[in-house]
Protein backbone atom coordinates (compact mmCIF):
# COMPACT_ATOMS: atom_id res chain seq x y z
CA UNK A 1 0.00 0.00 0.00
CA UNK A 2 2.99 2.17 0.84
CA UNK A 3 4.34 2.54 -2.52
CA UNK A 4 1.17 2.25 -4.13
CA UNK A 5 -0.04 5.45 -1.99
CA UNK A 6 3.18 7.51 -2.79
CA UNK A 7 3.04 6.44 -6.43
CA UNK A 8 -0.50 7.78 -7.21
CA UNK A 9 0.47 10.90 -5.17
CA UNK A 10 3.68 11.28 -7.52
CA UNK A 11 1.80 10.46 -10.53
CA UNK A 12 -0.85 13.01 -9.63
CA UNK A 13 2.32 15.50 -9.32
CA UNK A 14 3.71 14.49 -12.60
CA UNK A 15 0.54 15.12 -14.28
CA UNK A 16 0.22 18.60 -13.21
CA UNK A 17 3.76 19.37 -15.06
CA UNK A 18 5.46 19.79 -11.42
CA UNK A 19 9.16 19.57 -11.20
CA UNK A 20 9.54 20.27 -7.69
CA UNK A 21 7.08 21.10 -4.89
CA UNK A 22 7.99 21.56 -1.37
CA UNK A 23 5.54 21.46 1.63
CA UNK A 24 6.91 22.70 5.15
CA UNK A 25 9.15 24.53 7.17
CA UNK A 26 10.72 26.69 4.30
CA UNK A 27 14.61 28.27 5.43
CA UNK A 28 17.25 29.95 3.61
CA UNK A 29 18.91 27.24 3.13
CA UNK A 30 16.28 25.35 1.34
CA UNK A 31 15.89 28.37 -0.76
CA UNK A 32 19.47 27.89 -1.63
CA UNK A 33 19.09 24.65 -2.36
CA UNK A 34 16.04 24.08 -4.52
CA UNK A 35 16.82 27.26 -6.11
CA UNK A 36 20.33 25.42 -7.74
CA UNK A 37 18.68 22.38 -8.37
CA UNK A 38 16.09 24.70 -9.88
CA UNK A 39 18.50 26.39 -12.18
CA UNK A 40 20.53 23.64 -13.00
CA UNK A 41 17.59 21.68 -14.08
CA UNK A 42 16.73 24.44 -16.32
CA UNK A 43 19.76 24.72 -17.85
CA UNK A 44 20.17 21.00 -18.16
CA UNK A 45 17.02 21.49 -20.45
CA UNK A 46 18.72 24.16 -22.14
CA UNK A 47 16.15 27.12 -21.29
CA UNK A 48 17.10 29.98 -22.55
CA UNK A 49 18.90 32.17 -20.12
CA UNK A 50 16.02 35.40 -19.86
CA UNK A 51 13.28 32.81 -19.06
CA UNK A 52 15.96 30.78 -16.31
CA UNK A 53 16.77 34.40 -14.89
CA UNK A 54 12.94 34.73 -14.67
CA UNK A 55 11.88 31.74 -12.82
CA UNK A 56 14.31 32.12 -10.48
CA UNK A 57 13.80 35.47 -9.78
CA UNK A 58 9.91 34.85 -9.52
CA UNK A 59 11.11 31.61 -7.01
CA UNK A 60 13.32 33.44 -4.05
CA UNK A 61 10.49 36.57 -4.25
CA UNK A 62 7.89 34.06 -4.01
CA UNK A 63 9.86 31.58 -1.30
CA UNK A 64 11.62 34.91 0.63
CA UNK A 65 7.94 36.41 1.11
CA UNK A 66 6.69 32.43 2.82
CA UNK A 67 9.93 33.13 4.96
CA UNK A 68 9.36 36.37 6.69
CA UNK A 69 5.66 36.43 6.23
CA UNK A 70 3.78 33.28 6.72
CA UNK A 71 1.82 33.58 9.36
CA UNK A 72 2.42 29.77 10.49
CA UNK A 73 5.71 30.03 12.19
CA UNK A 74 7.96 28.12 14.46
CA UNK A 75 10.55 29.81 16.42
CA UNK A 76 12.53 29.40 19.82
CA UNK A 77 15.74 29.54 21.37
CA UNK A 78 18.17 27.02 21.24
CA UNK A 79 21.36 28.51 22.18
CA UNK A 80 20.80 30.85 19.11
CA UNK A 81 17.05 32.28 17.32
CA UNK A 82 15.74 29.87 15.45
CA UNK A 83 12.55 31.14 13.24
CA UNK A 84 10.86 28.54 10.68
CA UNK A 85 8.09 29.46 8.28
CA UNK A 86 5.75 26.79 7.35
CA UNK A 87 4.28 27.38 3.33
CA UNK A 88 4.08 25.96 -0.30
CA UNK A 89 6.39 26.21 -3.44
CA UNK A 90 5.56 24.46 -6.42
CA UNK A 91 7.24 24.88 -9.80
CA UNK A 92 6.37 22.83 -13.13
CA UNK A 93 5.63 23.36 -16.60
CA UNK A 94 1.98 23.55 -18.35
CA UNK A 95 1.11 24.65 -22.45
CA UNK A 96 4.67 25.50 -23.03
CA UNK A 97 5.25 27.94 -20.32
CA UNK A 98 6.80 27.22 -16.54
CA UNK A 99 4.20 28.47 -13.30
CA UNK A 100 5.45 29.15 -10.03
CA UNK A 101 2.78 28.59 -7.42
CA UNK A 102 3.16 29.19 -3.57
CA UNK A 103 1.18 29.59 -0.62
CA UNK A 104 1.14 30.23 3.10
CA UNK A 105 -0.96 31.30 5.67
CA UNK A 106 -1.81 35.09 6.33
CA UNK A 107 -3.35 36.75 9.13
CA UNK A 108 -6.90 38.12 8.07
CA UNK A 109 -5.64 41.81 9.26
CA UNK A 110 -3.11 41.39 6.56
CA UNK A 111 -5.52 40.06 4.16
CA UNK A 112 -6.66 43.22 2.82
CA UNK A 113 -3.31 44.92 2.22
CA UNK A 114 -1.95 42.22 -0.02
CA UNK A 115 -5.51 41.82 -2.09
CA UNK A 116 -5.29 45.82 -2.80
CA UNK A 117 -1.64 45.37 -3.73
CA UNK A 118 -2.06 42.29 -6.43
CA UNK A 119 -5.76 43.71 -7.56
CA UNK A 120 -3.29 46.84 -8.82
CA UNK A 121 -0.58 44.93 -10.08
CA UNK A 122 -2.89 43.05 -12.02
CA UNK A 123 -4.57 46.21 -13.34
CA UNK A 124 -0.90 47.46 -14.81
CA UNK A 125 -0.08 46.70 -18.05
CA UNK A 126 4.08 45.65 -18.54
CA UNK A 127 5.17 50.06 -18.63
CA UNK A 128 3.28 51.01 -15.90
CA UNK A 129 4.38 48.16 -13.85
CA UNK A 130 8.12 48.69 -14.70
CA UNK A 131 7.12 52.20 -13.96
CA UNK A 132 5.85 51.99 -10.98
CA UNK A 133 8.78 49.77 -9.89
CA UNK A 134 11.25 52.51 -10.66
CA UNK A 135 9.03 54.29 -8.74
CA UNK A 136 9.29 52.34 -5.69
CA UNK A 137 12.87 51.36 -5.89
CA UNK A 138 13.69 54.99 -4.83
CA UNK A 139 11.44 55.26 -2.12
CA UNK A 140 12.53 54.77 1.33
CA UNK A 141 11.80 51.26 2.66
CA UNK A 142 7.95 50.72 4.25
CA UNK A 143 7.61 50.73 7.93
CA UNK A 144 7.28 46.78 9.05
CA UNK A 145 7.91 45.89 5.46
CA UNK A 146 11.35 43.84 4.56
CA UNK A 147 10.87 44.65 1.47
CA UNK A 148 7.94 42.90 -0.14
CA UNK A 149 6.70 46.15 -1.69
CA UNK A 150 9.53 45.76 -4.23
CA UNK A 151 9.28 42.03 -3.91
CA UNK A 152 5.60 41.59 -5.76
CA UNK A 153 6.33 44.13 -8.31
CA UNK A 154 9.61 42.19 -8.77
CA UNK A 155 7.38 39.12 -9.10
CA UNK A 156 4.87 40.60 -11.76
CA UNK A 157 7.41 42.27 -13.39
CA UNK A 158 8.50 39.07 -14.30
CA UNK A 159 5.51 37.48 -15.32
CA UNK A 160 3.90 36.83 -19.10
CA UNK A 161 0.19 37.21 -17.28
CA UNK A 162 -1.73 38.99 -15.07
CA UNK A 163 -0.74 37.22 -11.19
CA UNK A 164 -3.10 34.70 -10.18
CA UNK A 165 -4.11 34.80 -6.51
CA UNK A 166 -6.93 33.68 -3.87
CA UNK A 167 -7.69 33.84 -0.42
CA UNK A 168 -9.30 30.36 1.26
CA UNK A 169 -10.59 31.30 4.74
CA UNK A 170 -9.50 28.67 7.88
CA UNK A 171 -11.40 30.54 10.28
CA UNK A 172 -12.12 34.40 11.88
CA UNK A 173 -8.49 34.94 11.77
CA UNK A 174 -6.09 33.53 9.29
CA UNK A 175 -6.42 32.68 5.59
CA UNK A 176 -4.48 30.27 3.20
CA UNK A 177 -3.33 32.38 0.70
CA UNK A 178 -2.28 31.70 -2.75
CA UNK A 179 -0.30 32.78 -5.58
CA UNK A 180 0.26 31.41 -9.66
CA UNK A 181 2.82 32.99 -11.50
CA UNK A 182 3.07 31.87 -15.07
CA UNK A 183 6.36 33.08 -16.77
CA UNK B 1 41.10 54.59 4.33
CA UNK B 2 41.64 50.91 4.50
CA UNK B 3 40.51 48.98 1.90
CA UNK B 4 36.92 46.91 2.29
CA UNK B 5 37.28 43.37 0.64
CA UNK B 6 34.39 40.48 1.82
CA UNK B 7 34.57 37.05 -0.42
CA UNK B 8 31.63 36.40 -1.81
CA UNK B 9 29.30 33.82 0.12
CA UNK B 10 26.29 31.70 -1.55
CA UNK B 11 24.07 34.63 -1.44
CA UNK B 12 25.93 37.85 -1.46
CA UNK B 13 28.62 39.38 -3.57
CA UNK B 14 32.35 39.83 -3.35
CA UNK B 15 32.95 43.35 -2.39
CA UNK B 16 36.64 44.48 -3.51
CA UNK B 17 37.08 48.15 -2.59
CA UNK B 18 40.78 49.08 -3.34
CA UNK B 19 40.46 53.01 -2.19
CA UNK B 20 43.82 53.87 -2.94
CA UNK B 21 43.43 53.00 -7.07
CA UNK B 22 40.06 54.22 -6.97
CA UNK B 23 38.72 51.16 -8.05
CA UNK B 24 35.81 49.42 -6.75
CA UNK B 25 34.35 46.03 -7.48
CA UNK B 26 31.04 44.47 -6.80
CA UNK B 27 30.29 40.59 -8.13
CA UNK B 28 28.34 37.55 -8.14
CA UNK B 29 24.94 36.94 -6.65
CA UNK B 30 22.99 39.02 -4.17
CA UNK B 31 19.54 37.40 -2.41
CA UNK B 32 20.57 37.01 1.45
CA UNK B 33 18.17 36.87 4.29
CA UNK B 34 18.89 40.54 5.13
CA UNK B 35 20.11 43.03 2.70
CA UNK B 36 20.71 45.09 5.01
CA UNK B 37 23.27 43.49 6.83
CA UNK B 38 24.87 42.62 3.71
CA UNK B 39 24.84 46.47 2.14
CA UNK B 40 25.22 48.10 6.11
CA UNK B 41 29.17 47.82 5.96
CA UNK B 42 29.67 48.55 2.20
CA UNK B 43 27.23 51.89 2.30
CA UNK B 44 29.47 53.00 5.48
CA UNK B 45 32.97 52.19 3.86
CA UNK B 46 31.54 54.18 0.76
CA UNK B 47 30.15 57.04 2.35
CA UNK B 48 33.19 57.80 3.64
CA UNK B 49 35.46 57.68 1.02
CA UNK B 50 33.53 59.11 -1.13
CA UNK B 51 32.83 62.06 1.35
CA UNK B 52 36.66 62.60 0.75
CA UNK B 53 36.92 61.62 -2.80
CA UNK B 54 37.04 65.51 -4.04
CA UNK B 55 37.63 65.51 -7.88
CA UNK B 56 39.52 62.03 -7.86
CA UNK B 57 39.35 59.18 -10.52
CA UNK B 58 37.32 56.40 -9.43
CA UNK B 59 35.81 53.57 -11.08
CA UNK B 60 33.02 51.36 -10.16
CA UNK B 61 32.86 47.97 -11.90
CA UNK B 62 29.36 46.13 -10.98
CA UNK B 63 29.63 42.43 -12.09
CA UNK B 64 26.09 41.09 -10.69
CA UNK B 65 24.87 37.43 -12.23
CA UNK B 66 21.29 38.08 -9.57
CA UNK B 67 19.84 39.78 -7.49
CA UNK B 68 16.46 40.25 -5.51
CA UNK B 69 14.24 43.04 -4.93
CA UNK B 70 15.67 44.09 -1.67
CA UNK B 71 19.57 44.12 -2.98
CA UNK B 72 17.57 45.88 -6.09
CA UNK B 73 16.75 48.65 -3.56
CA UNK B 74 20.03 48.58 -2.15
CA UNK B 75 22.00 49.27 -5.36
CA UNK B 76 19.65 51.56 -5.91
CA UNK B 77 20.44 53.56 -3.08
CA UNK B 78 24.42 53.38 -3.85
CA UNK B 79 23.95 54.39 -7.26
CA UNK B 80 22.19 57.71 -5.84
CA UNK B 81 25.36 57.54 -3.17
CA UNK B 82 27.48 57.73 -6.45
CA UNK B 83 25.67 60.28 -8.49
CA UNK B 84 25.39 62.39 -5.60
CA UNK B 85 29.52 62.72 -5.51
CA UNK B 86 29.63 63.00 -8.93
CA UNK B 87 27.69 65.57 -9.27
CA UNK B 88 30.31 66.86 -6.28
CA UNK B 89 32.97 66.70 -8.55
CA UNK B 90 34.14 62.92 -8.43
CA UNK B 91 35.27 61.44 -11.82
CA UNK B 92 33.34 58.53 -11.68
CA UNK B 93 32.95 56.07 -14.11
CA UNK B 94 30.69 52.83 -13.50
CA UNK B 95 30.63 50.02 -15.68
CA UNK B 96 27.65 47.32 -15.45
CA UNK B 97 28.54 44.03 -16.91
CA UNK B 98 26.38 41.51 -18.18
CA UNK B 99 26.31 38.32 -19.79
CA UNK B 100 25.66 39.16 -23.96
CA UNK B 101 22.64 36.85 -23.36
CA UNK B 102 20.85 38.35 -20.06
CA UNK B 103 18.15 40.59 -21.02
CA UNK B 104 17.05 41.30 -17.39
CA UNK B 105 20.60 42.32 -16.19
CA UNK B 106 20.81 44.33 -19.17
CA UNK B 107 17.59 46.07 -18.38
CA UNK B 108 18.46 46.59 -14.96
CA UNK B 109 22.08 48.03 -16.13
CA UNK B 110 19.69 50.63 -18.19
CA UNK B 111 17.15 51.47 -15.91
CA UNK B 112 19.65 52.37 -13.40
CA UNK B 113 21.86 54.52 -15.56
CA UNK B 114 18.11 56.44 -16.54
CA UNK B 115 18.50 58.22 -13.01
CA UNK B 116 22.03 59.23 -13.02
CA UNK B 117 22.75 62.46 -14.24
CA UNK B 118 26.54 63.06 -13.36
CA UNK B 119 28.29 59.41 -13.64
CA UNK B 120 29.95 58.21 -16.28
CA UNK B 121 28.33 54.96 -16.70
CA UNK B 122 28.94 51.81 -19.29
CA UNK B 123 26.80 49.00 -19.98
CA UNK B 124 29.67 46.48 -21.10
CA UNK B 125 27.72 43.45 -22.96
CA UNK B 126 30.47 40.14 -22.28
CA UNK B 127 30.01 37.23 -24.53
Amino acid sequence: MLAKHYRSFKHDLDQRGIIFSFSGYLSEEILYSLGNALRQKMTLEDANVTTVKKVFSVFVEQAQNIIRYSADKLSGDKGKAIELSSGMVTIGTENDRFFIVCANVVLAADEPRLRERLELLRSMDRDAIKAYYKEQLREAPEEQSKGATIGLIEIARRASEPIEFDFDPIDDQKFFFCMKVSI
Amino acid sequence: MENLTIAATERSPAVDFDFAAGRLSLKGESYPEDASAVFGPIFAALETFLGAAGDREVTFDFELIYFNSSSAKALMNMFQMLDQAAGAGCRLQVNWFYAADDDTMKEFGEDFSEDLDHVGFHLVAVE
